[in-house]
């Protein structure tokens, strides 16, 4: 019977079963009351002592042959597969709604040939042999972080700024910037609000402060910022006196009618594009000599968590490879500056997703005003 | 007598034989046929079905659409008792028995392929989703073809996706219905040694299809691709079907 509760531990530390198996050590003690009094009890821990003692060997002989605790870029190549996280909230150009083609629902833009660019980059790394395959978990924004922190993405790119005050969780990591002109913008629909503005840009003399400017120009308005992002950061700490609403989509404020938006305050780029392709009623904030207000700069940069350091060695190192090949450049003007059908890119470079982990019947969400300003 | 007797019975042999060989190819070839002609129909119903929804599809301000994939389904028998007077929930007996096999099939492809673009169809905010008939057509004709031995493949002479570009046949085929008048009637043809169906049903171009297939040419539609220059009832393509008969 001793022998049987010897082998037990044994061979549940040969399997990698739990080293301590309480259960046993429980019925060993009874066993060994039972049947030896106190003397078994001590037999018992004496050879239990003795095995504990060379649980440190076994797992150096078992590390030996098979790691344990592999790191995170040895488990990627192992699974094939790198997990990356993505807005399902679009931001054109840099992930576009998904859209139904020959090949089934793809998803595509700036921040989509990107992740094609780690994974092929990652294939290489891993040997050639196998394709690292990146599954994308489409995902509502504010829960991009948590899924990253809860270990279910190896990292994600959703067009973040990493820049700004506040932009960055604990816990997490940032990559260089694989793109540098993400400043903050405004689009506007009525011409009433660009002349308020232009006039309290007016009223500045010598060198304008876009700033003081902005927060008079744009006091008592309406403002809509997505919940989360960087430009809400911005509004929050920044545009005090303005009626701030927090929209889940860029969508759903563009669909807000009560209260009316007077002004929308997002990523210059994706506004940029968006007035010109997407809701033309609405235009750009400029200042007074036409060229676009951007009210901060702002640079975005792939994701992954604080421990995983040899990947965050490997995107920055690949970044920077991309940026002194022009790699990165060519990817920025072909999303930003062609002229393209961004559905038929999605069908011949789009890539699929998991449908199961994209929140059901998503839809663009409401607009809320901020509590606690 | 008796050498009479051997020679009536040779030749009763050699009848019966040579009988029942023609009788065991003419079945599983019209059994063929006529499968092919219902996938067709089936195929093209649901297509049907995608365009007549597309409003519904593509309006941006609805979240929830309710274009399920059991709605779409019942659309699709409806419109199939229509067409054919047969109902794909309760098919009729003197159906071949491939045909019983293979329509419920791919019903139920269609359906998932309508299950897969619930995400996409059900975005708000998003107007054109590119859940078309040519989409789901290749989807749902791709889905069945994995599951069986029959293989069904849009194809036309200039297709926008180079997946459904024609092989040889259907090359042939498709440049002869583009120089005849429109016909709904299927083209058949038995290849490789009389063991293999080919069947291609034209499609042709509806009002609706010119919004992105019609004039000006060359200009590109809502999906990125240049616009054909098609006028209303041009050959557009045909839906390709190939069954073997030897290999079941």
């Amino acid at each position: 019977m001793a022998l049987y509760y010897r082998s037990s531990i044994l061979s549940s530390m040969i399997v990698g079963g739990p080293i301590i198996n309480v259960g046993s050590m429980i019925r060993g003690v009874r066993y060994g009351l039972k049947e030896y009094g106190s003397q078994g009890i001590l037999v018992f821990l004496v050879v239990l002592g003795f095995f504990l003692q060379g649980c440190g060997l076994v797992f150096d002989a078992v590390e030996l042959v098979q790691p344990l605790a592999r790191d995170e870029m040895s488990a990627i190549c192992s699974r094939g597969q790198l997990r990356v996280g993505i807005s399902v909230e679009p931001f054109r150009p840099f992930v576009f709604p998904a859209v139904y083609t020959d090949e089934g629902v793809r998803v595509t833009g700036l921040d989509v040939e990107l992740i094609r660019e780690v994974a092929d980059a990652l294939t290489t790394y891993c040997g050639g042999q196998n394709p690292i395959v990146p599954t994308l978990h489409l995902t509502r924004f504010r829960d991009l972080f948590i899924e990253m922190n809860e270990g279910h993405l190896d990292l994600f790119v959703s067009s973040v700024g990493g820049n700004i005050p506040g932009a960055r969780p604990v816990g997490l990591w940032f990559s260089i910037p694989y793109f540098h002109n993400g400043g903050i913008g405004a689009m506007i629909r009525t011409p009433e609000v660009a002349e308020k503005i232009r006039t309290k840009f007016q009223k500045q003399p010598g060198s304008p402060d876009t700033l003081a400017a902005t927060q008079a120009g744009l006091a008592g308005l309406t403002v809509a910022a997505q919940r989360g992002r960087t430009s809400h950061l911005y509004a929050e700490a920044n545009l005090k006196n303005i009626r701030l609403l927090l929209c889940d989509s860029l969508p759903a404020a563009i669909e807000m009618r009560d209260p009316p938006i007077d002004v929308i305050v997002s990523t210059h780029a994706i506004l940029d594009y968006v007035t010109k392709h997407v809701w033309p009623d609405w235009r750009l904030l400029t200042r007074n000599d036409g060229t676009p207000l951007v009210l901060t700069q702002e640079s975005f940069s792939i994701v992954t968590v604080e421990e995983h350091r040899r990947l965050q060695w490997f995107l920055n190192n690949l970044l920077y490879r991309l940026e002194e090949s022009g790699r990165l450049e060519h990817m920025r003007r072909r999303w930003l500056e062609e002229d393209y059908a961004p559905t038929r890119r999605a069908a011949t470079e789009g890539l699929p997703f998991e449908v199961s982990k994209v929140p059901e019947h998503y839809d663009q969400g409401q607009c809320r005003f901020a509590t606690g300003r | 007598m008796k050498s009479r007797v051997l020679l009536f019975i040779s030749l009763s042999l050699v009848f019966f034989l040579t009988w029942s060989s023609i009788g065991w190819s003419q079945a599983p070839r019209e059994e063929a046929e006529t499968t092919a002609q219902h996938l067709a129909t089936l195929l093209n119903v649901g297509r049907l079905i995608v365009d007549r929804n597309q409003t519904l599809i593509n309006d941006p301000r609805k979240g929830d659409k309710g274009f399920t994939p059991e709605v779409f389904e019942h659309e699709v028998v409806n419109e199939f008792i229509r067409q054919t007077h047969m109902d794909l929930k309760h098919l009729p007996s003197h159906l071949p028995s491939l045909a019983k096999e293979v329509l419920p099939l791919l019903l139920q492809s269609s359906k998932e392929v309508v299950a897969d673009a619930q995400l996409v169809i059900n975005q708000r905010g998003i107007g054109y989703k590119n859940f078309i008939p040519a989409t789901f057509g290749s989807q749902a004709a791709r889905k069945f073809s994995n599951r069986s031995h029959v293989k069904i493949k849009q194809t036309a002479l200039n297709p926008r996706n180079l997946k459904n570009t024609p092989d040889a046949y259907e090359e042939t085929v498709l440049k002869r219905l583009a120089t005849q008048p429109a016909s709904n009637t299927p083209v058949t043809d038995w290849i490789d040694n009389e063991t293999t169906l080919r069947a291609l049903t034209p499609i042709y171009y509806s009002k609706d299809c010119l919004d992105c297939h019609g004039n000006p040419k060359g200009i590109l539609d809502i999906s990125g691709y240049p616009r054909e220059g098609a006028q209303e009832g041009d050959l557009a393509g045909a839906i390709s079907i190939q069954i073997p008969v030897e290999s079941r």
